[in-house]
């Protein structure tokens, strides 16, 4: 015979024993706890398990732990226990009142993944988006260099973000999308620091001076002079204040910066002079115009930069700019000098001699290429 | 009268015995000391669940012997007590040895993906030193930029490993072979493109 929870005192009278054993039989034993709570409860741990409770959650899943831990160890104490079905059984409340809490702490931490993983998912979403509008423009203004290694590191921070998405790991995603978005960030700040130039109006003003003095010689002294606008990348040949032609030109594979030192792919800005004419045979090149880089004007300011630290030691200010055309359309990229396609080269060599001025600008105007990139990426940064 | 009397210190020295019951201190330590071996082993990251469990039974063990420590002297029983704690020892014990396979095996996913990055940023680069000096710049500057950016971030690979954060380290190191496949096929189509024509001769600019 399985023993009872408790000792009851019972009257000696065979009357009341029959009938108290009568009535158990009638009414059935109830065991410690029905094993469908004991299971529910179960249940109710692999759904946390599988919800990470204990990485996501770790106080709910610690009290449930400790909770269940407790009552399984009462359970398995208890086991061989029966009891009257009328007697209270506070273990089996116990259980009840884990598995309500349980099924609620479940019903909320599945409900917190769903909010996190639309979190994270809309946040990727938004810094792959914006990464791919920051690409696009500096694709489309050449500027790819002046980021850097962020491009990369960005790059590397939306994969790790996309891994953790998949993983089911959305705070993790989550963070890594945010330091995608801030790297992305300061690629716009680097952007405007490095090219914001563009889209100064006095700067502009500036070259606008520049190419309007460079027109205004030529008018004067009826010669020919030319004008480069990197923004546009455009060369425009001007004889006696007019314009005669006008070509596409490619600049230095970091032309878009002003040039500051040898090796660093820039070209330069400022009032030049043609010093050579190289033909067929003489370069390269196709046909090329050497230019008088380093002027006066770009020593003093290599001098200066290079005191002021801004400038590495070892570096010399370099030379040989010229306007050349192409050795050959599969390599149709220069080191910092202004290249035509030859036809234009061509047409181009026979129209100016030793002496014509050249003068290289940013902009012309103030809505060039550069400055509508930054300024768009300005009105998409805000809305982020 | 006689036998009570013979009987009376015996009575007392059983009584006295069963007052002294004391909770079993050193077991109750030793499970302890292994529910911290297990945290410290990294049972938290690793097998979470596990580690909450057993600080669970850590937990129903100190309720246990309050409980009967809140108990009248005569009538305290520490066995199941004693019960919990073995229990809970042989659990933690259990929970470590299972951390300890867990991280081992990160560390281990951790250090290959790290080795295989390593050898996909040094084809990246040896690609990259194959490229001529000489004019299509603007792509190979690029791609040179992003092979040393590649090469700088195995190193924040190597400090999370050096952290013991495995599985950050080897989400980054996938990433990184990733990008560097992907940064090796760009500058194979580059050499492809530029391999047509003769390098230039470098010149200052």
């Amino acid at each position: 015979m399985l023993p009872i929870h408790r000792q009851r005192p019972i009257s000696g009278l065979t009357f009341w024993a029959g009938a108290l054993a009568l009535a158990g039989t009638l009414t059935g034993c109830a065991e410690a706890v029905p094993q469908d709570v004991i299971e529910a409860v179960e249940s109710i741990d692999r759904d946390l398990m599988q919800l990470r409770a204990a990485e996501i959650a770790p106080n709910d899943y610690s009290s449930f732990a400790h909770q269940w831990v407790t009552l399984r160890t009462r359970v398995e104490a208890e086991a061989d226990l029966i009891r009257w079905p009328w007697e209270p059984n506070d273990l089996e409340l116990a259980l009840r009142h884990l598995r309500d809490e349980g099924s609620r702490t479940v019903a909320k931490l599945a409900e917190q993944q769903a909010t996190l993983r639309r979190a994270a998912e809309h946040r990727l979403a938004h810094v792959e988006e914006r990464a791919k509008l920051i690409t696009a423009h500096v694709s489309a203004i050449d500027s790819r260099l002046v980021l850097g290694a962020k491009p990369v590191e960005t790059d590397l921070l939306m994969k790790q973000a996309r891994a953790f998405y998949g993983q089911g790991r959305y705070e993790q995603s989550l963070e890594a999308s945010d330091r995608a978005a801030r790297n992305l960030a300061v690629q716009a700040t680097l952007l405007n620091r490095e090219l914001g130039r563009y889209a100064s109006r006095d700067r502009i003003i500036q070259w606008q001076q520049m190419a309007q003095d460079t027109v205004e010689w030529s008018r004067t002294h009826h010669a020919p002079a030319i004008v480069v606008s990197k923004a546009d990348r455009t060369l425009t040949l001007y004889k006696n204040g007019r314009q005669v032609l006008s070509y596409p030109v490619r600049l230095g594979f970091n032309g878009i910066r002003e040039k500051r030192y040898q090796g660093d792919g820039a070209t330069p800005e400022g009032r030049y002079r043609i010093t050579g004419k190289r033909g067929q045979g003489q370069t390269q090149y196709y046909r090329a115009l050497v230019l008088d880089y380093p002027n006066q004007e770009d020593r003093r300011r290599f001098v200066h930069e290079r005191k002021t630290g801004h400038i590495p030691a070892l570096r010399g200010i370099g030379g040989q700019i010229e306007i050349h055309g192409v050795e050959n359309e599969l390599m149709a990229q220069t080191l910092g000098c202004v290249m035509l396609d030859n036809p234009h080269m061509a047409h181009l060599f026979e129209r100016v001699d030793k002496g014509t001025p050249v003068t290289i600008v940013g902009a012309l105007h103030e809505q060039n290429s550069v400055a509508l990139a930054l300024a768009h990426l300005a009105v998409r940064g805000d809305e982020t | 009268m006689r036998i009570h009397s013979a009987l009376l210190p015996v009575l007392c020295t059983l009584a006295l015995l069963a007052g002294c019951a004391q909770p079993p201190t050193d077991q109750i330590n030793a499970a302890e000391q292994a529910v911290k071996e297990a945290q410290q082993s990294g049972a938290a990251t690793y097998v979470a669940n596990d580690y909450a469990k057993i600080e669970g039974l850590l937990g129903a063990l100190k309720k246990e012997v309050a409980d009967q420590d809140a108990k009248f002297a005569l009538l305290r029983d520490y066995g199941k007590a004693e019960q919990l704690a073995a229990s809970a020892k042989a659990e933690a014990e259990r929970v470590k040895t299972e951390a300890v396979k867990k991280m081992e095996e990160a560390k281990d996913g951790a250090l290959q993906a790290h080795r295989v990055a390593q050898e996909a940023v040094k084809s990246t680069l040896e690609l990259v030193a194959k490229a001529p000096t000489g004019k299509d710049r603007a792509a190979l500057e690029s791609i040179k930029t992003d092979a040393e950016a590649l090469k700088a971030s195995l190193n924040d690979v190597q400090m999370m490993i050096d952290k013991a954060d495995y599985l950050a380290a080897q989400t980054k190191a996938k990433a990184i072979h990733e990008k560097s496949q992907a940064v090796s096929h760009e500058i194979e189509a580059a050499l492809a493109k530029i391999g047509k024509g003769k390098p230039a001769a470098a010149k200052r600019k």
